[in-house]
């Protein structure tokens, strides 16, 4: 479990953009097991192992809860207009995996009491549970959380943290993108710190706490002597 | 819950089905069968137009130039003395070219840029089949076209061709939902809704995008196809671009991204300007001032209201 943490305009999201094919970076590489990412198209880039969250929520506003969940778990299956159309064994087969599969990601995150809900009728906190649901659909290696906190109040947030630590322990990579200190130390394993798009400091929490350059980047120069 | 949904859908389907088979019980007169065969075919039409538009988002104006491919094809292709049987086939070959011409370097494109290529498309289509006189006809279209007929056999007179169309409106409307409850219609919808998520969620975009296009170009082909060989007249107006704005309203006056919608909208548009005719050159004013009455009361179309009815009623119990 890595975080990311860094001061508005940091350059978190567009690293997180970068890595997961939404925007392309200038150049560089990036490997996730033995294959290389980077500037694929972000469906090759999920279909290897690598699903995200966004920090401006968007869901599937057309779908019910679990479709839209549905939408990443039928990610990896082969479609045959042929067989959608027959409707036959091989169709209904994998339609129901989808769907064990979305009903499993919806309990995780506990939203399995409104998976015939309509989507939009979630409110906020559960939109957020509902798009890690989405991204844990397609089984990947690597998850992507961009701020998965914002917008909560503290009950959520602590709901939720308990949550990405269910998901730390079921051996999933977690990237892990937040602008609140606090909610990110108690559970990563590594942290780094960036500012204005460079890496300032990387280490355990405890280490980079008190790096005087994170403390800098965050509460300005003054407080460095004060 | 979807088994109990799929309960309370059955009257609703039943009573449908047997208004729709009554129909020409009631109504013996042959124009008024005549119309309803070609409302029948413009909802086909316009559930076609549903894939691409109402579930992937992608505004469509050429696919009254896919209805007249099917239909110019079959008409042809029967006058030239093919039997009958393969211009289904033969409507699909043109119009799946014809989706991957226009849809291969446009489905990058958003918006209004969609919208002026299809435009443009349409109308190639349509000065195609105006110049290409030797063989559509030009403006006077064609005429005596062959009808329906697999080895001998064929439907004779217009309620039997009724009958024949109803059932394919059946068959179209089981295979949009069942792409509606696959990986496919969701991934449809998913793009509509937020592309980026969509890609980020592992759905190609781009290909959903394109296979839209294309089973709707398929459904316009083979609707031209059934039109040109059971209306047995074609001309380049009823393939026009005015055809396919008509057919973009049915689709947003009955309800966008609903298939029971685009039934509604198309028999409504395709009767009430008959219906209205004795207000003579009023009846266009009340037409307009109908779609935005709808445009603006029920903003999610005809099908909308029915679904709103239902929450109320569970309020009052």
């Amino acid at each position: 479990m890595q975080a990311i943490i860094g001061p508005n305009g940091s350059g978190k999201t567009t690293l997180l953009n970068a890595l997961s094919g939404a925007s392309h970076a200038d150049a560089g590489s990036i490997r996730i097991g033995g294959n290389e990412i980077f500037r694929l198209k972000p469906h090759r880039i999920a279909r290897l192992g690598l699903a995200r969250t966004f920090q401006t929520i968007r869901i599937f506003d057309n779908l019910s809860v679990i479709e839209n969940v549905k939408v990443a778990a039928g990610c990896n299956m082969p479609t045959s207009l042929f067989n959608i159309i027959a409707s036959n064994a091989r169709q209904r087969q994998s339609e129901a995996a989808i769907d064990r599969n979305s009903r499993e990601a919806l309990e995780i995150v506990g939203l399995a009491g409104r998976a015939n809900d309509h989507a939009t009728q979630l409110p906020y906190a559960q939109q957020r549970l509902l798009e890690i649901a989405r991204a844990l659909a397609s089984k990947p290696n690597v998850l992507l959380l961009d701020e998965p906190a914002a917008g909560m109040n503290m009950t959520e947030s602590m709901t939720l943290l308990n949550t990405i630590a269910r998901l730390k322990s079921s051996g999933i990579t977690i990237l892990l993108v937040e602008h609140n200190v606090r909610l990110v130390m108690g559970i990563s394993d590594r942290v780094t710190v960036l500012d204005f798009g460079k890496k300032i400091a990387e280490g355990a929490p405890s280490e980079v706490q008190r790096n005087l350059l994170v403390i800098e980047a965050y509460l300005g120069r003054r407080h460095r002597h004060a | 819950m979807r088994k109990a949904l799929r309960w309370k859908a059955w009257p609703i389907i039943a009573l449908s089905a047997a208004v729709a088979l009554a129909v020409p019980v009631i109504a013996h007169d042959g124009y008024v069968i005549q119309l309803l065969n070609i409302a029948i075919l413009n909802a086909i039409v316009v559930i076609g137009l549903n894939f691409a538009t109402g579930w992937a988002g992608q505004i469509n104006f050429g696919q009254a130039a896919f209805y007249g491919l099917g239909a110019y094809t079959t008409a042809i292709a029967t006058k030239a003395g093919l039997p009958w049987i393969v211009t289904p086939f033969l409507s699909v070959i043109v119009v799946v070219v014809a989706s991957l011409i226009l849809g291969l370097p446009t489905m990058r494109l958003r918006t209004y840029y969609l919208a002026m290529t299809t435009i443009g498309f349409g109308e190639i289509i349509r000065l195609m089949i105006v110049h290409w006189e030797p063989v559509t006809g030009g403006t006077s279209g064609l005429r005596a076209i062959p009808g329906i007929s697999i080895f001998g056999i064929g439907p004779q007179g217009q309620i039997q061709h009724y009958y024949l169309l109803i059932a394919t409106l059946g068959l179209a409307v089981l295979i949009a939902l069942r792409v509606r409850n696959s990986v496919l219609g969701r991934a449809m919808i998913a793009t509509k809704d937020s592309e980026i998520a969509a890609e980020q969620s592992g759905v190609d975009t781009t290909r959903t995008k394109l296979l839209a296009f294309m089973i709707g170009a398929i459904y316009a082909g083979l609707a031209g196809c059934l039109y040109a060989s059971s209306i047995r007249f074609i001309s380049p107006d009823s393939f026009s671009g005015t055809q396919a704005i008509l057919l973009m309203t049915m689709l947003i006056i009955g309800g966008m991204g609903s298939i029971a919608g685009c039934v509604v909208g198309a028999v409504a548009l395709t009767i009430l300007p008959e219906a209205l005719r004795f207000l003579g050159q009023w009846y266009l004013v009340l037409y307009g001032l109908g779609v935005v009455a709808v445009i603006v009361l029920a903003p999610g179309g005809l099908a909308s209201l029915a679904s709103q009815v239902q929450p109320r009623r569970a309020r009052l119990r």
